[in-house]
């Protein structure tokens, strides 16, 4: 059984499709690089597998199961363009606040060891207003990987995050995959995305141009897959 | 129950947010004063005049003052897309949304209490006589408030006229229960106790809390996730 | 001549009453399907009973200078459809609000079901409220307010109706532009 299914998805604003039968899958233990153009529907896509909007047609089986159900929710991560934390709230708050949403044991004690690997511990105290920008976002991946989820989901995680932030991200998505977890990921940055893919889909205009393996041309030369497969 | 934990960890998130920056409950409680001042230059005291108008001002301060506090509910999630962050979460829409009512339920009942001494004062009004049944009022009809005001306030969360949709969709919404409110609290302030009289009132009160309680809770997975 | 008038459009109330009905019918149906065709059969029935009410309102307040010599003597009907007329002025308000077709449909959806839900709380409210009001006592209902089955309700409904396919039509073609506007924004 595949991690992430997407089995014949439309997604319409009102008339206009936006997402035109999306089939693809995510084996458990994979990477997916999901890439595309502005405007192709990644962010759409993802956050439809993401359960934040629902498909008029088609559907969405995480581990198969629905992305909307309590249990599936618990066990997907989430890293969009927002950081989705509280500024008026210290780091240790925020994350002590997710682990109880999350129903995790002992959500302070997750919430030191996120702060730990993610390099923020000194500043657990701090009001997440005061962080700079590339704290806020290390805080936004721990809060994403915080109750351990099985599968992450991440809307072009590696733009507008600093060196820091993206060694502190690359190392963490290395250690999921080791651990079996499966990614999700639409981006942009091609190449520090197809270092860790182990699958490729492309998507063109609301369909899927192109969904396969990561193949060693496609990392060597990131421009490939859109020469071979969708528009230049 | 889990349910119940989840339900206080957003009442108490939303709380605890609210109280370190304090904008909205300082907002509410400005407005409620000066409106209360306003309108007292605008009416000659007579102590009968007052607690005639006494339900009819004190709901529309509560009203106003309210509004300024729910229109924040869901919008305190939009900064760095924490709303996403919270559908995300395992917790039922339910959940999510009786927490914020009851963050939203104190906050707006805190203002209340220290609007009723200001009122008192300003007017020369003792409002302590029925107290008991005053403070019911008080509770039932903050609910209403609450209730039709969280809902839209998650409903409007993405609009652009947010500031301007959620008075327009909440006042009218709200007409029987402020109604049923204003009478109440001007009978309780003119001393009269709840009777044959007023029960009709607090029955049209109690029911708007349980219908409109019970609408919310099914359609907000709809208003939230569509 | 006025008279009839003020009959005739008075006669619109229990119009936009059935009106209501459909559009909350239209809004469940929606929420139920997603299908777009009753999102503007309940837009196309909200405005026609919007508009019937607002006819019918203008009559009954015509009706209350002549025949009583105010303006607006609170008369629990008037009055009641007044705050309903609020209420989905709100709705309407609401979807002009919102740009995305689904989002739109949905909130506007939502919000008609409390709109038909508070309209008879906001009735019973008005009643008893006058009633301890101890206002005069009030003659009967505006003209055409009253009875169901008359010519001119009759009369009232047809044109309701039509009035209803119309719009829905527009909001059907509406939509269709819509899309086919995105559509060629994207390529």
């Amino acid at each position: 059984m595949s991690a992430v299914a997407v089995e014949g998805v439309w997604k319409f604003y009102g008339d206009y499709p936006a997402l035109r039968d999306i089939r693809l899958e995510a084996p458990p233990g994979s990477c997916l690089a999901l890439i595309g153009r502005n405007g192709a529907g990644k962010t759409t896509l993802l956050r439809i597998v993401a359960g934040f909007s629902k498909a008029q047609r088609g559907k969405i089986k995480i581990h198969g199961n629905d992305p909307r159900s309590t249990e599936t929710r618990r066990q997907l991560g989430f890293l969009g363009h927002g950081i989705a934390v509280y500024d008026e709230l210290s780091a240790l708050e925020n994350l002590t606040l997710f682990g109880k949403l999350y129903s995790l044991a002992d959500p302070r004690k997750s919430a030191l060891e996120w702060l730990e690997r993610t390099g923020l511990e000194r500043v657990r105290n701090g009001l997440v207003r005061e962080f700079s920008r590339g704290m806020r976002q290390r805080l936004a991946v721990a809060r994403a990987f915080l109750h351990e989820p099985s599968v992450l989901l991440l809307d072009e995680p590696f733009t507008a995050l600093d060196d820091r932030a993206i060694a502190v991200l690359q190392r963490l998505l290395r250690e999921a995959l080791a651990a079996g977890k499966t990614i999700v990921m639409s981006t942009h940055q091609l190449r520090e995305a197809l270092e860790l893919a182990t699958h490729v889909a492309l998507l063109s205009r609301g369909q899927l141009a192109f969904h396969g393996q990561c193949t060693p041309e496609m990392v060597a030369d990131p421009g490939y897959i859109y020469a071979q497969y969708g528009e230049a | 129950m889990r349910f119940f934990r989840q339900i206080a960890v957003v009442a108490f998130k939303d709380l605890r947010a609210e109280l370190r920056t304090k904008e909205a409950i300082n907002a509410s409680l400005a407005f409620s004063i000066v409106i209360l001042l306003l309108f007292s230059f605008a009416f000659d005291p007579s102590e009968d005049t007052m607690r005639e108008i006494s339900g009819g001002l004190l709901w529309i301060v509560f009203a106003f003052a309210g509004t300024l506090m729910l229109n924040r509910s869901f919008a305190r999630e939009l900064p760095n897309d924490c709303l996403d962050a919270l559908i995300a979460a395992p917790l039922p829409a339910s959940a999510l949304f009786l927490g914020k009512c009851f963050a939203n339920y104190a906050l707006v009942l805190a203002v209340e209490l220290v609007s009723l001494p200001v009122f008192g004062i300003f007017y020369n009004v003792r409002w302590t006589k029925q107290f008991p049944e005053l403070l019911l009022v008080l509770l039932l009809g903050t609910w209403a408030l609450t209730v039709i005001g969280t809902i839209f306030s998650a409903l409007t969360v993405n609009i652009k006229l947010r500031e301007v949709m959620l008075p327009m969709l909440t006042y009218p919404i709200l007409i029987p229960a402020l109604m049923s409110a204003m009478q109440l609290t001007t009978a309780l302030v003119s001393g009269t106790a709840i009777g044959a009289d007023n029960i009709d009132s607090l029955k049209m009160l109690i029911g708007f809390d349980i219908v409109f309680t019970a609408v919310s809770l099914v359609l907000v997975d709809t208003v939230l996730v569509g | 001549m006025r008279d009839a008038l003020i009959s005739f459009f008075g006669s619109g109330a229990p119009v936009a009453l059935a009106a209501a009905v459909v559009a909350l019918v239209g809004s469940v149906a929606f929420l139920r399907t997603r299908n777009f065709l009753y999102d503007a059969l309940a837009l196309a029935a909200t405005k026609t009973g919007f508009a019937l009410l607002a006819a019918a309102l203008a009559a009954g307040v015509l009706w209350s200078r002549t025949a009583a010599g105010v303006w607006w003597a609170w008369d629990t009907r008037l009055t009641a459809a007044l705050v309903c007329g609020l209420v989905y002025a709100a709705y309407l308000m609401l979807r002009r609000a919102i740009e995305e077709p689904t989002e739109r449909a949905t909130s506007a959806a939502v919000v008609s079901i409390f709109a038909f839900l508070d309209a008879p709380l906001a009735a019973i409210a008005i009643a008893w409220w006058r009633a301890r009001r101890a206002l005069p006592p009030e003659g009967g209902p505006p003209p055409g307010w009253g009875t169901l089955a008359s010519g001119n309700v009759l009369a009232m409904l047809l044109a309701g109706a039509a009035l209803t396919v119309i719009l829905l039509r527009r909001e059907e073609r509406r939509r269709a532009q819509d899309a086919a506007r995105r559509a060629a924004l994207t390529l």
